[in-house]
């Protein structure tokens, strides 16, 4: 064995470390929290294939324990039938085909082991000495990194952002001694002596713990399992790199980190002991890349899985089955409201149209089709509002549409802020704060008591910090062209053109088109702005759909438009407006600049909004376990309550995405557990749109989905744990307590009621309305979707001309009919 | 007077917190939804009632009332401005917290442990600082550690939470121990466990007996274990282990008990030399430990931990010059402060976004940095002058005016080493007069409201004297490099310096291997959830 490592040359060490940390999904900040399919990388292999991989590298689980399928088959959710469809189609597990049979092999307590079975040298050696090294080693490096990556929080910044990862923490590691206290002698040395290359040290390692060829990429991967947080933290900035169209190798230099301690563990704990034992982890590793893993428990879990989302596909389908068209489709509706595909949204839709009959409510990604980077007054930088995926096309300043009136806020905001500096120097500072305590400290006195009622919050809101009332609602977007800002009339024609194709809305256009972007208003919540709009890249949707309205609003967009045979009667004007998932109140934008010719039809608009939001709140309020008292009243003041950890449930319970007319929902109880796209595939010649919405917004749906998935089946590895103990790292992240990595994903209370889950685990069901051999030549043309749907990453539908489901993709596309 | 039952009315207040969670513990989980109603309602009536002390305390002053006692031990009630100041404290943050923990712990399976707990936690607290006696003062004491360890292993599967029970307790049995021998030692030289009566006994001037002395000594380490000081805190930070609302009791209530033990017992403390000594030892380097250790930390929970470390610690300090008052108006302000830090610790990301506005960068002039500690200086003496007090008139003054002008010259740094223009600096001047002229008219209010309890400090030890002019100086010269300094270079001193500061100077992970925190047994299962059976979903039970 010996012999064969030394072949190895860096640049094949590179090439491992960049396929190993490939795997590694990327993190966003909380300030804008993304869901991200935490299962990014994988979806190359099988859904069950991924689940025994990730069992075998890091115990990872992929299911919910046996007791929560049999409770399901218990209720009845899942039937015998589905189980015997399940254990026919099936060919990779060896089960019974039986299903009586299959189901008395089944027992409550059956449960594959949590400890992994490829084990890290730091793991190794626990096993011999008792002592928890991985866990030692991973506070260690989460100490350093929540310094190197922190973001203002700390008043003293006592990590350098001026050099490299891997070089911060080789500096800071040959200074900390806290290994050498815990009993590692000689730890900052071997740092010291280390190559300052990330790879030249990977190499080292690699050898040094003498991992042969074949078992590195298993034993690399198993190694940044161990901290998916700050190897996803690293990697966000290695996707923003990819996204500007440069080269970023942060993730494979946290994963060097991590080998570097395994080095240095390896060159310390030299007792014989410790060596036989990593002989033997070595051997398993081998073991396993050559003959991979099996687990019966493990297949039994996934046939119950699989019969599980079987089960929710067949009442998904029987539903979507019983939809009646709306009768009133000829008849022009007299407002349009485009609303987020969020599922949120569907209640309120439905609510919305059930109110008033001459509303039409169309799906859309919540960015409209705007990708902006936006810059609130006074800040010196902006941030991105769109889907992760894309880069922002234009930088748009927000404006008050009053020069004076702004350079007023703009001067009020600096002053505050360098006063709040002045205050903070002297409230937080060393020594200083004790002679803050005791003239002013009393003064928390009557703030304690104001925040614990909901009658202030603990802090200013950003987006209106330092306003009036009348300036927050005169708040609006400038286009206007100045440097780098703003849009000059033809990218205004272009995006807008794009836009309204993409929406399928290029005629029939309503006096009012109301673009409704959404947000949540939480207070003291850490993941505020998860409950936010994911389209909108972790933002409300407020400046996307100001945007959207003051482009299309241009008469010379209109007349440009026009020219592109898209006509936009003078009588249409857009709005822009905001949808508060938390109270399902809607909030019109700058009133004041309506014209007084639609007053009258803005009465009514905001009469059915009024009416749908009072509805919606009714419905969702036996979820939120309100079940008497005043309903409107105890929604709202759980949005401004500081110790609500269940302001609202999010996307909790999503399993659908539907791509069809809103016609064929129309009739339906969602629930709220569906994305809806309003797309019609007459209208898309040659399916450009189609291959638009599976390319990105069946993308973003499938990420948050897994998300919740992942964060329901194994909330120690995918999620961020318990809320009530969480503690903000760096301005950026949470820790579940004391140490330990960054925690990525949703809290348990996003996806538990305490009593039962909230979110089910199942895959994400698409439906798409569209000719199927359309959808199969997209697939052909974009491998990275194909995968997830041949990998049963996700479930693909397809929905024929008279509405019904009628066909289920097999893989490799082929489809058979439903 | 000695008929009425007016005076027992506060006591009430823990009683019927412990009534509320005895019932819980005999009904369990089907007894919380209506017990969390009742402990709010029980919260605002231990206000309303710990509130009725102020009209006895104002007619018949202060007073103490037995129970059931023989020898002056045994259970007896105090009421004086102290401990009302306490009481009222106490409950206002008591029903502040069971609000919060009312919709923080919903549906946790568990949740009405936690209530059990964390009200049986608060009345021990209350019960304490009513104590009218040694023996009760000891007795409760203990009981509120005790109680504090139930809280601190509310998750027993948590290994930190382990590691930092398994250190609380070390170091508060330590306590427990110091704090029963003064008491004995107390008992022992002066015959009496009456408050009032040992008050009395404590020679005013003149040099105390060798036992008063170790006791004074011993009650000092009692107070120095009890507050997390250095070197002992490391447990504290960890406390984050627990759901956020035991933070907030933990260093808003808890903590207190080491200062308050000191201030209750301050006639014997103004006696000692040797105890105003490890008071300003102990209180001083802790204080400038711990709040410089603060500025280092990069999570908002355990930075909090080591800012009530720091002003733990500078109340021990201010003990020790014998400024009393000034000590229970920080105690208060510090708690009040710290309860709402704490719980409203998830909104720091928001900061964040409101960092991002413009503003002008510090030049780091040190004659402009000057210029802000001189009109600090003129801010504080032309408040003294309108106050009618001659700042270097008395000892005590003048040490406590040094930290406030040191203060307030933060206020005045970053405006003035600036170019932010005139408005902001002359704003930041309005801001530190105004804290300068509340902190001589709180100071005043405290020092009249609890004269009774406090000796009157005649003439200073000179040693002490030294001493505290030994803290000061070195204040002077921290405050002095934190106003100037920038992020170190990589490599250079201060680099270093920052890295060992943010590990606690190591403190806490030699405490760590003493206790083998590595040993500790993590989860052994990988299910995380909120309820202890399993789970199904909602379809389950509404599709059926």
């Amino acid at each position: 064995m010996q012999v064969k490592e030394h072949r190895l040359n860096i640049i094949e060490v590179r090439q491992k470390l960049k396929s190993a940390c490939s795997k590694t999904a990327p993190l966003w900040p909380l300030e804008n929290f993304v869901a991200v399919n935490p299962y990014m990388g994988r979806a190359c292999e099988n859904f069950g294939q991924a689940v025994h991989r990730l069992k075998a590298l890091a115990g990872i689980r992929s299911t919910l324990p046996m007791q929560y399928y049999l409770d399901a088959l218990r209720s009845g959710f899942i039937s015998s039938k589905d189980i015997d469809e399940v254990l026919r189609s099936t060919s990779t597990y060896k089960a019974p085909q039986d299903a009586s049979e299959f189901l008395n092999s089944l027992s409550h307590g059956d449960s594959p082991k949590d400890a992994p079975l490829i084990k890290t040298f730091a793991e190794t050696a626990a096993e011999c000495d008792g002592k928890q090294w991985q866990r030692f080693a991973i506070d260690c490096i989460s100490n350093w990194a929540s310094a190197y990556f922190d973001n203002q929080q700390a008043i003293w910044k006592t990590g350098v952002s001026e050099v490299g990862l891997f070089a911060a923490w080789k500096l800071e590691a040959s200074i900390d001694r806290s290994p050498e206290i815990m009993g590692l002698k000689g730890f900052r040395n071997m740092v010291k002596q280390l190559p300052d290359d990330p790879f030249q040290t990977a190499k080292l390692a690699l050898i040094a713990l003498d991992i042969p060829e074949n078992s590195i990429e298993t034993y690399l991967q198993a190694l940044s399992l161990r901290m998916p947080g700050w190897a996803g933290y690293a990697a966000k900035f290695d996707w923003e790199a990819t996204l500007n169209e440069r080269d970023g190798v942060l993730r494979e230099e946290f994963l060097a980190i991590q080998l570097a301690w395994e080095l240095c563990l390896v060159n310390i704990l030299t007792d014989k002991e410790y060596q036989e034992a990593w002989k033997n982890s070595l051997k398993t590793m081998s073991s396993y890349v050559t003959t991979g893993y099996h687990n019966e428990t493990l297949n039994k879990l996934l046939l119950l899985q699989e019969a599980y989302d079987r089960a929710n596909q067949r009442q998904l389908i029987a539903q979507l089955n019983t939809s009646t068209p709306a009768s009133n489709t000829a008849v022009q509706a007299r407002v349009q409201a485009i609303f987020c595909i969020d599922v949120r949204s569907e209640p309120f839709r439905r609510k919305l149209e059930a109110a008033n009959d001459g509303v039409k409510t169309i799906g859309f990604a919540g960015f409209f089709a705007f990708p902006i980077r936006y810059e609130p007054l006074g800040h010196s930088e902006g941030e991105n509002q769109c889907p992760v995926l894309l880069t922002p096309s234009h930088h748009i300043r927000e404006s008050l549409g009053n020069t004076a009136e702004e350079y007023h806020v703009v001067a009020k905001r600096e002053l505050q802020r360098q006063l709040s500096r002045a205050w903070h120097s002297f409230k937080l500072g060393a020594i200083s704060c004790f002679s803050f305590m005791g003239p002013v400290g009393l003064a928390y006195l009557p703030k304690l008591i104001l925040n614990a009622f909901g009658i202030t919050r603990p802090g200013p809101l950003p987006k209106t910090q330092g306003l009036t009332k009348a300036q927050s609602r005169s708040r609006n977007v400038s286009l206007e062209q100045h440097g780098a800002y703003g849009m000059s009339l033809l990218e205004k024609i272009n995006v807008a053109e794009s836009a309204l194709k993409a929406m399928s809305m290029t005629e029939k256009f309503s006096r009012i088109v109301l673009f409704v972007g959404h947000g949540a208003s939480t207070v003291n919540n850490p993941h505020a702005t998860g409950l936010d709009c994911g389209a909108c890249g972790g933002h409300t949707g407020e400046a996307n759909a100001k945007v959207a309205a003051a482009v299309l609003n241009e008469p010379l967009v209109r007349k440009g438009l026009y020219t592109l045979g898209i006509e936009i009667p003078d009588t249409t004007l857009f709005m822009a407006a905001l949808h508060d998932t938390t109270t399902d109140a809607v909030v019109i934008f700058n009133r004041e600049n309506i014209p007084s010719t639609h007053l009258g039809d803005l009465a009514e608009l905001e009469e059915a909004l009024e009416m749908a939001g009072e509805s919606c709140r009714r419905e969702r309020a036996p979820r939120l376990g309100i079940t008497q008292g005043n309903i409107d009243h105890k929604v709202y003041e759980r949005s401004r309550d500081w110790a609500q950890v269940r302001p609202e449930w999010g996307l909790a319970g999503c399993s659908s995405f539907i791509v069809a007319p809103r016609e064929r929902t129309a009739s339906l109880n969602l629930e709220g557990r569906a994305f809806l796209h309003s797309y019609d595939w007459k209208k898309d010649e040659d399916f450009s749109i189609l291959e638009l919405i599976m390319t990105a917004p069946m993308v973003v749906t499938s990420w948050i989905n897994l998300q919740y998935y992942a964060s329901t089946v194994d909330n120690r590895t995918f999620g961020s744990g318990n809320k009530i103990l969480h503690n903000v790292v760096g301005g950026l992240g949470v820790f579940e307590g004391y140490s330990g990595d960054l925690r990525p994903g949703l809290p348990l209370q996003s996806i538990h009621d305490g009593k039962v889950y909230q979110h089910e685990p199942l895959r994400l069901n698409v439906f798409i309305e569209a000719p199927i051999d359309e959808v199969s030549k997209i697939l052909e043309r974009h491998n990275t979707i194909r995968e997830l749907c041949d990998h049963q990453w996700l479930f693909l539908f397809g929905i024929n001309a008279q509405g019904e489901v009628a066909y289920k993709y097999v893989g490799d596309l082929e489809w058979e009919t439903v | 007077m000695q008929n009425t039952l007016l005076p027992f009315l506060p006591v009430v207040a823990p009683l019927l917190l412990l009534v509320l969670a005895a019932c819980l513990l005999l009904k369990k989980e089907k007894g919380l939804s209506h017990s969390k109603q009742w402990a709010e309602a029980m919260g605002w009536t231990g206000v309303a009632l710990s509130l009725t002390s102020i009209p006895v305390l104002a007619l018949y002053g202060p007073l103490e009332k037995a129970l059931i006692v023989s020898h002056g031990l045994g259970l007896s009630l105090r009421i004086d401005p102290l401990s009302v100041t306490m009481l009222i404290m106490i409950s206002i943050l008591a029903v502040i917290i069971i609000r919060f923990t009312r919709n923080y712990l919903d549906a946790d399976s568990r949740e009405w442990v936690f209530l059990t707990r964390l009200l049986t936690t608060i009345a021990a607290v209350e019960l304490l600082v009513l104590s009218g006696n040694l023996f009760q003062l000891a007795l409760f004491w203990i009981i509120t550690s005790i109680c504090l360890h139930q809280l601190l292993l509310f998750y027993p599967d948590r290994p930190r939470a382990i590691t930092a029970a398994r250190k609380k307790l070390i170091v508060a049995r330590t306590g427990d121990l110091c704090l029963l021998t003064a008491c004995l030692l107390l008992y022992w030289a002066t015959g009496t466990g009456s408050l009032s009566e040992l008050f009395a006994s404590v020679p005013a001037s003149g040099t105390l007996s060798t036992p008063l002395t170790w006791a004074s000594i011993l009650f000092v380490m009692a107070a120095v274990l009890k507050s997390a000081q250095f070197p002992t805190h490391s447990w504290l930070i960890e406390v984050v282990e627990t759901p956020t609302p035991v933070s907030a009791l933990l260093h808003a209530g808890l903590l207190n008990a080491g200062p308050f033990l000191i201030v209750r017992l301050s006639h014997l403390m103004e006696a000692s030399t040797s105890a105003s000594l490890l008071l300003i030892a102990f209180g001083g380097c802790t204080a400038l430990f711990a709040s410089v250790v603060f500025l280092t930390q990069p999570t908002i929970k355990v930075a909090l931990g080591y800012s009530s470390i720091a002003h733990m610690g500078f109340m021990l300090l201010i003990c020790g010059f014998g400024v009393y008052s000034a000590a229970i108006l920080h105690l208060v302000a510090h708690s009040f402060y710290k309860a709402h830090a704490f719980l409203s610790s998830g909104s720091v990301v928001e900061r964040v976004k409101i960092k991002r506005i413009k503003m002008p960068e510090r030049i780091r002039n040190p004659w402009r940095i000057a210029l802000a500690f001189a009109s600090a200086a003129a801010i504080y003496v032309l408040c003294c002058y309108l106050w009618g007090i001659d700042p270097a008139g008395e000892f005590s003054l003048m040490a406590t005016g040094a930290i406030i002008v040191m203060g307030i010259s933060q206020i005045l740094v970053p405006p003035l080493d600036s170019a932010g223009g005139r408005n902001v600096v002359w704003r930041a001047m309005a801001m530190a007069a105004l804290v300068a002229l509340s902190f001589f008219s709180l100071e005043h209010l405290a020092s009249s409201l609890l004269a009774s309890q406090i000796p009157e400090t005649e003439g200073h030890d000179p040693i002490v004297m030294i001493a505290t002019i030994l803290v000061i100086s070195c204040y002077a010269v921290v405050i002095w490099i934190q106003s100037q300094a920038k992020t170190p270079q990589a490599g250079s001193f201060g680099y270093r310096l920052g890295i060992h500061l943010r590990n606690g100077c190591y403190t806490n992970i030699l405490f760590d291997r003493l206790v083998g925190s590595l040993t500790t047994i993590p989860n052994t299962t990988r299910q995380a959830t909120l309820s202890k059976t399993p789970s199904s979903a909602r379809s389950f039970t509404e599709r059926r």
